[in-house]
């Protein structure tokens, strides 16, 4: 799977099923738990979603704003371990 | 950490920083952490305890760095070297048995034979569960052995069991044995530092880490008695850096004097001053009006912030000067606007070791089940679980539970509301963000203080005393 495509995946995972706002604009650098757009317990959803989308396990010290506040810092994670 | 003691500490750090070679730098904080503990631990009524639970901590930090090691991996010759430093630390305090130091490390500690025979079968017993256990079960038994081990220690109950034992095997009268003997310090902070590395290992996170690095992560002088719990590759990375690191550089000895100034004067300034008038037992039963004890009340909650932030200062400050970089652990509490941005702010390294070791794994186990429960279910588990282990991580006692279960009400319901309100309020102007700011930090800040009676009081009946006498009401107790 290309970058471009865990992007989208997370991008149309967090707007339709996080923000529940489909035509919500998010960006790919925009904070999304520091912006107030979704909070520390969607940091566990998406981290479950990666795992079922993505087969990828990120270990829950990873999941905090610092390391996962931007589709950019989400995407470069997830890529990282993908195989 | 008491004046004497912080002196102690700055003197050391002059010495590390002006004279000791910088190579040594490791070297000297792993050592120099090992004594401490044993004199910062306060002297026991229980014959040989105050010896017998520092070595404790070192043997089970010990085992814990050999757990956690990859089994592919085999001790190196500065793995041997740091190990047999600490065990030769460990039986030269013993032999203080014999003679007099003017150092009070220890009370008379047991003969030498004992200590080493008591070592031996330990670090054995443990070599022996590596050889023959599967990676993964060692992994899992060391984890619940912690948490069997922290439940007796902070369960009065159990405590007062294991004191009475104690004393009959030194041969003391046990009908006098009391909960309070086990006073083990720094135990708390070892044992959660020592499972977040073994859940570490667990998830392939931990970095590889030297026996003086592993043993200097768990007992950091500094940060021995109450924290900041800090991530193992946060501070491995400062460790590594200490023979780089200049040893005369004005700025960072300036940052690090002044955070200490400043925690010292939290501390012992305003929090000893507070503590006069903060809400207790005994002056909740002398409390003559409602507003005296609304007075007690935010004494204690502001006694509490000053007293742990002043010695978290303290402890980060210290680290500077020997060159560890420690973790934040407050961030003005107090005025934050919703109990979930408090939580975040407050006892930092705790609630983030919660996070990730309570609240995110159970989170995350219930969202994978078939058929997934509501999102509000999830979060109320996994709320309530996570407040209900800090509340009780300071002792396993009723109004402890009380207090954890009143936080996770607040966090809960804020949740409700944020997430019912979310769209309201960012269509909401500028002014009326404000107002709604100010009133979400009154109404935290009241939660909270009224939250830290279940702290104040030892039991629910001298709570439940005390929140009537808040209220006006007279329920029959005190106050």
């Amino acid at each position: 799977m290309t970058e471009t495509e865990v992007r989208e995946k997370l991008r149309q995972f967090i707007l339709a099923d996080l923000i529940k706002d489909p035509k919500y604009a998010l960006t790919d650098d925009e904070g999304v738990v520091s912006g107030g757009l979704i909070d520390s317990f969607a940091l566990a959803e998406i981290g479950v979603f990666a795992e079922q989308e993505f087969n990828v396990y990120i270990p829950d010290p990873d999941l905090t704003v610092a390391k996962m506040n931007t589709l950019n810092l989400m995407t470069a994670r997830i890529m990282r371990d993908i195989k | 950490m008491d004046l004497a003691q912080i002196a102690v500490m700055l003197a050391a750090a002059a010495l590390y920083l002006m004279i000791l070679p910088a190579r040594w730098r490791g070297w000297a904080l792993m050592i120099g952490s090992v004594v401490a503990i044993y004199w910062l631990q306060p002297s026991l009524a229980i014959r040989w305890l105050d010896y017998a639970l520092p070595t404790a901590i070192l043997a089970i930090t010990m085992l814990g760095w050999y757990f956690t090691l990859p089994q592919d991996v085999k001790p190196m010759r500065a793995d041997i070297a740091a190990f047999t430093v600490t065990i030769l630390i460990v039986l030269t305090l013993s032999l203080t048995r014999y003679i007099d130091v003017p150092l009070q490390l220890t009370t008379r500690p047991p003969p030498l034979e004992t200590v080493a025979a008591a070592l031996a079968a330990l670090l054995l017993g443990g070599v022996l569960l590596r050889r023959f256990l599967p990676p993964k079960a060692l992994l899992w038994l060391a984890m619940i052995g912690l948490i069997v081990l922290f439940g007796v220690v902070k369960t009065p109950a159990l405590a007062q069991e294991a004191a009475r034992l104690l004393r009959l095997n030194a041969g003391q009268d046990s009908t006098l044995a009391a909960g309070s003997e086990l006073a083990w310090l720094g135990f708390s902070y070892v044992a959660f530092r020592l499972i977040q590395t073994i859940r570490d290992r667990q998830s392939g996170i931990l970095p590889a880490l030297s026996l003086s690095e592993y043993l200097t992560f768990i007992v950091f002088a500094p940060a021995f008695t109450a924290g900041p719990i800090a991530r193992a590759e946060n501070f491995t990375e400062s460790f590594r850096a200490l023979p780089g690191m200049t040893g005369r550089d004005a700025q960072r000895i300036t940052v690090g004097l002044s955070r200490i100034a400043a925690g010292m004067f939290k501390k012992f300034v305003i929090a000893d001053s507070l503590a006069a008038f903060s809400l207790s037992p005994v002056l909740a039963e002398q409390a003559q009006t409602t507003g005296s004890l609304w007075v007690m009340l935010y004494a204690y909650g502001f006694r509490l912030f000053f007293d742990f932030s002043g010695y978290t200062d303290i402890a980060i400050g210290l680290g500077i000067l020997f060159g560890i970089l420690l973790p934040e652990n407050f961030d003005r509490p107090y005025l934050k606007n919703n109990i979930t941005t408090f939580w975040q702010s407050w006892h930092k390294s705790l609630s983030d070791w919660v996070r990730f070791y309570v609240y995110s794994p159970l989170s995350r186990s219930m969202l994978r089940r078939k058929p997934k429960p509501s999102n509000y279910v999830i979060i109320f588990i996994s709320t309530a679980a996570t407040m209900v282990v800090i509340g009780l991580w300071h002792e396993v006692a009723i109004p402890f539970l009380i207090w954890g279960v009143w936080h996770a009400g607040g966090l809960f319901t804020h949740k409700v509301w944020s997430d019912k309100t979310r769209a309201w309020y960012r269509g909401l102007t500028a002014g009326r963000k404000r107002i709604w700011t100010a009133a979400g930090v009154l109404i935290t800040l009241q939660f909270v203080m009224l939250g830290w009676v279940w702290f104040a009081m030892p039991t629910v009946n001298q709570a439940l005393a005390v929140f009537a006498g808040l209220f006006g009401l007279n329920l029959g107790g005190a106050p």
